[in-house]
């Protein structure tokens, strides 16, 4: 009973909070809507049982990228663009598209109505640190090497305009 | 709670997220709608971590590789939209014609 309530208000709210990044008018508002509805997801993790994930969720996706585009919104843009339409006239045709995507995952989603959890949730990290230094060891200098190149990259791409 | 539960709530983030994306004229309210699908997929994938497989941290592990590669993808995304916007001085994307010819 008490997991149902608590999946329903995060779900509530993330969903909801994601309807507000979507189609509020003002930037500013729908990044911290964005932040809202990634915290609400992260109390889903938690619900799961993936509580590393849940941290991960936390620090890098709440506290880093919803910032990060809260800097940026507030860098970019002018006053007037509270008074301007903020979404195209071609939302009928998305919604369309949306609308067929949903009857294919409403389909997909009734194949699994009857699946529950056989076993109680246990903490992670540690069988996800040693798949990471273990089998994964590979995918995980990759994905290193990714950040690194998001890095070099952002400083070049930011740099190279002052330079001229 | 079945899996079906956490299936839909994902799958409604992600039909929010693919509305915003093809929707928002603001280029940045599309980086955050990118940023919801990432989200929907990740649930996703600790739904069926939880549910379908539940001995291994598999899924779990695999969804900490896309919060990297949002991450990565946020920040030069970002970076790429102020060099932009430095030439053009709009956040607007049908603005973004230099390559019509």
């Amino acid at each position: 009973m008490i997991e149902q309530i608590i999946f329903y208000s995060l779900s509530l709210v993330a969903v909801g909070s994601a309807l507000g990044v979507v189609l509020h008018r003002n930037a500013v508002h729908s990044s911290l809507f964005l932040g809202l509805s990634l915290a609400a997801v992260a109390g889903l993790y938690a619900l799961l049982g993936a509580d590393f994930l849940f941290g991960a969720q936390i620090m890098v996706y709440v506290s880093g990228i919803a910032v990060l585009v809260m800097f940026v919104v507030m860098l970019l843009g002018r006053a007037s663009d509270l008074h301007l339409r903020q979404v195209n006239e071609r939302w009928p045709w998305a919604l369309l598209v949306c609308a067929v995507a949903a009857v294919g995952m409403l389909k997909i989603v009734g194949l699994f109505a009857a699946k529950t959890a056989q076993t109680s949730g246990y903490p992670a990290t540690h069988a996800i640190g040693r798949l990471m230094l273990g089998e994964w060891l590979l995918p995980f200098e990759m994905i290193s090497l990714v950040l690194l190149a998001a890095l070099f990259g952002a400083v070049f791409f930011t740099r190279a305009e002052n330079a001229q | 709670m079945t899996l079906a539960h956490y299936m839909g709530v994902a799958a409604a983030l992600f039909l929010i997220g693919i509305f915003g994306a093809l929707t928002r004229r603001n280029i940045i309210g599309i980086l955050m709608s990118i940023e919801l699908m990432f989200n929907a997929a990740n649930i996703n994938l600790a739904a069926f971590n939880r549910f379908l497989h539940p001995v291994g941290v598999t899924g779990q592990t695999l969804a900490l590789f896309v919060i990297t590669v949002a991450a990565a993808e946020i920040v030069v995304g970002l970076a790429l939209l102020l060099a932009i916007y430095r030439g053009t001085n709009t956040v607007y994307a049908e603005d973004y014609n230099l390559l019509k010819g």
